[in-house]
């Protein structure tokens, strides 16, 4: 077993690389906009509808209202059995503040924007995955937005070496597992969370090495968007 | 961040992605919006940002993935000419003068409902149809469909809709007769087939004679002699979105064999 | 005419102060407002402590309960944390069952025990897969002004190093477990998390324990919370402006710093308390 998991790392698993990854845009019909992002074995589907129209008590009169709903492959939404009774709201939270950070929201007012995120299969970094499904999702619906942003997670071994976008084993063996939103203009963070503990010299090696993996990310974005337009 | 201003000329056709700087050509008074009158050059006019950009400093920055255009210097308001960006897109936002199928949802005292496809319904006045008067209404029921343009569109108002044009004519606007069919494309696609000389409508029109009505909201409504032929054209449509023109011109020339 | 300026335009009021380096309470940008502590105000739980932060008021109290430890490990105990923000404490907060925000807080709380290791479960076991404690922790928020995850992390941290668990013993006939309530213990507390939080203005500068307007008209948030080693055991920043790297080492800097603060805080209040 130890072995086949060297050999995974060697091969792109980890390490400093990432996980093989591939995305599929534009393949649910209803939706305005709608993303499958696959990073290994996780891969999260998101479809995107707005800027529609809102309900009454969410309206907010100088921006769009965003909500994010984020559904588990099993079990009732907010309550993912991995994650506990809150992991799912604040994941939600999470994904959905950056998702306004990006999103230029004061061009559509009293609209509303629903992201929802279903979890295809997770077998590690799925807050990554889900965070580069939901930028894909918006790009896909055409919305306006500043800038791109994408999802890294970087686990750090009790060894002390830095594993890029970790499968859910090694996010167990981790000593610290940190994910990272990283903004397309300047490579800033726009969130970041993380489990297990670090020093502050750790957190700095994982932000860089997450900074450097956002750049092939966003690559991949281009390349993928260009594939799309190359059809029409 | 490898594309972070790069000069806009050289990206014109390739594909943009928001967060992008694009840098114009170095004419400092573009920006002052004023026309230069060089004894040399020709009079240069305010450069036009169109849908997708925005003006970031110096240059522009792209908040819309898609294809980025540009038109050479014309007359009128883009007389230094226009660049924008060309997206995929499957919801409407309304735009003034937008000529667009709406459907009638309810009748609210002096206007129509009509549910145009954006966030939120556009109005319409039963007195903006041609020879409306306050004794002489429209005969218009919900759930009919209208062809009508935008008179007021814009983020912080409720559109609203007219179904004639400045000098008091319908010029083909008004409710969509019985019959037909409606569908629904993207964004990408009416715009396409809505540019002049286009080369599937004119490729259509040789199959047999059939009324369309295109809207700019992704709405499509189409005529034929008989159900049979009206559904063979919103097959042939709907799969343009997905067909190169040499699969369409091969997928036609089968139909006109038959 | 300043309080017009303030109701017209909240942003452009607040800017005009941080331009002087200074908010409009009369803090500078990185200072904290006066933190109190109370400790052991309910007497009925097992350990409680009551903190404020300015106006911003949480309690938290500790029920301690003897449960069968789970299966898949059965030396450990639990630790159940909750958080509550009822609309008694801000108009913010509707009646019925907990928000996005309650339930992300009570999330936060959850990760920031597991990070810190802040007890160690093990210590909670009395008999291996037998009898173990649960430790229920119930923070209630009873004035919201903001920073309710700094709040909250001091508050817990306070409750559990006031928790005295009565000594328990299983007799080994009978199989029953026998309470002993005269000799009690406190916890073994491993860690000493802290938090602080920042408010992110205008995507460029950074305000230390911003209030709940402050919070309204910030462009994002950063939690960090920090132990007495100077690691992280967790560093939150749920979307918002973007930050570069750099801002967020200052943002550790100062949350080291606003851990000995506390530390001291909390010394003080243990020590005040102790029978002499």
């Amino acid at each position: 077993m130890a072995t086949a998991e060297e050999e995974e790392d060697g091969g792109g698993g980890g390490g400093c690389c990432l996980r093989p990854f591939s995305c599929e845009q534009g393949l649910l019909s209803r939706p305005d906009g709608s993303a499958a992002f696959i990073q290994g074995d996780t891969s999260v589907l998101a479809g995107l509808y707005g800027p529609g129209e809102v309900k009454g008590s969410k309206e907010l009169p100088d921006q769009a209202a965003l909500e994010v709903l984020l559904r588990p492959k099993v079990g009732l939404p907010a309550v993912t059995p991995r994650l506990g009774r809150g992991g799912g709201a604040q994941r939600e939270q999470l994904i959905r503040r950056t998702c306004e950070a990006v999103l230029l929201g004061a061009l559509h007012p009293r609209t509303a924007v629903t992201l929802v995120l279903q979890v295809l299969s997770d077998i590690g970094s799925l807050l990554s995955c889900c965070l580069n499904a939901a930028c894909l999702g918006l790009l896909d619906a055409g919305l306006p937005l500043a800038s791109l942003f994408c999802g890294v997670t970087c686990a750090l071994r009790p060894d002390g070496r830095l594993l890029l976008d970790p499968t859910a084993r090694q996010e167990q063996e981790a000593r610290a597992v940190l994910t990272f939103a990283i903004d397309s203009a300047d490579g800033k963070v726009l969130a970041a969370t993380a489990k297990g503990s670090c020093s502050a010299e750790e957190l700095q090696q994982c932000l860089a090495a997450a900074q450097r993996a956002a750049a092939t990310i966003f690559r991949f974005y281009r390349d993928s968007l260009r594939r799309k337009y190359s059809k029409w | 961040m490898a594309a972070r201003g790069v000069p806009a000329e050289a990206c014109v056709g390739q594909v943009v992605l928001p967060g992008d700087v694009l840098l114009l050509p170095a004419h400092p008074d573009e920006d002052a919006e004023r026309l230069r009158l060089g004894a040399s050059a020709a009079p240069r006019g305010r450069l036009l940002c169109g849908p997708g950009l925005r003006r970031s400093g110096a240059g522009l920055l792209v908040t819309k993935c898609g294809l980025l255009r540009h038109r050479q210097a014309g007359g009128g308001a883009a007389a230094g000419g226009a660049f924008w960006v060309d997206s995929q897109q499957k919801r409407y936002v309304p735009v003034k003068g937008d000529h667009v199928i709406g459907i009638v949802t309810a009748k609210a005292g002096d206007v129509f409902k009509v549910d145009v496809g954006g966030s939120e319904q556009a109005s319409l006045s039963y007195l903006a149809f041609e020879g409306a008067t306050k004794r002489n209404r429209p005969n218009v029921q919900v759930g009919d469909l209208i062809y009508g343009q935008f008179l007021v569109a814009n983020k912080d108002m409720e559109p609203e809709m007219v179904c004639i044009d400045s000098s008091g004519r319908a010029s083909g606007m008004g409710v969509i007769g019985q019959d037909g069919f409606l569908f629904k494309v993207s964004l990408g696609l009416i715009r396409k087939l809505l540019a002049p000389k286009c080369e599937i409508i004119q490729e259509l029109s040789q199959l047999y004679p059939f009324e369309l009505v295109l809207g700019m909201n992704g709405r499509i409504w189409v005529k034929a002699k008989t159900v049979q032929q009206t559904l063979i054209i919103v097959n042939i449509l709907e799969a343009c979105e997905y067909m190169t023109a040499e699969q369409r011109k091969q997928a036609l020339a089968k139909l006109s064999g038959n | 005419m300043a309080t017009a300026f303030k109701t017209v335009e909240p942003l452009e009021y607040y800017r005009r102060f941080l331009k002087e380096n200074c908010r409009p309470d009369g803090r500078e940008l990185g200072e904290f407002r006066a933190t109190t502590v109370n400790i052991g105000s309910i007497t009925t739980a097992d350990g409680s402590a009551l903190v404020k932060l300015g106006n911003t008021t949480v309690i938290c109290g500790v029920k301690a309960e003897l449960a069968a430890p789970p299966v898949d490990s059965p030396n450990k105990g639990y630790i159940v944390p909750n958080v509550e923000l009822p609309s008694l404490c801000s108009t913010r907060f509707r009646p019925g069952p907990p928000g996005e925000e309650a339930q992300a807080a009570s999330q936060f709380i959850a990760d920031v025990i597991e990070n810190s290791q802040i007890i160690e479960k093990e210590d909670l076991c009395i008999a291996n897969g037998k009898l173990a404690w649960v430790l229920y922790c119930d923070i209630i928020c009873l004035d919201y002004d903001g920073n309710i995850l700094d709040a909250s992390t001091f508050a817990l941290l306070t409750a559990l190093k006031n928790v005295q668990l009565p000594a328990v013993t299983v007799n080994e006939e009978t199989g029953l477990s026998e309470v002993n309530l005269k000799q009690k213990n406190p916890l073994i507390i491993r860690k000493h998390p802290v938090a602080t939080s920042f408010a992110i203005f205008d995507d460029t500068l950074l305000i230390v324990d911003p209030t709940a307007e402050e919070e309204d008209l910030a462009t994002g948030t950063v939690t960090i919370v920090t132990d007495e080693e100077g690691r992280l055991c967790s560093v939150h920043k749920p979307g918002g402006s973007p930050l570069t790297g750099a801002k967020l080492q200052d943002c550790i800097t100062r949350a080291v710093t606003r851990h000995k603060e506390v530390k001291k805080l909390i010394d003080k209040v243990i020590k005040s308390i102790q029978p002499k």
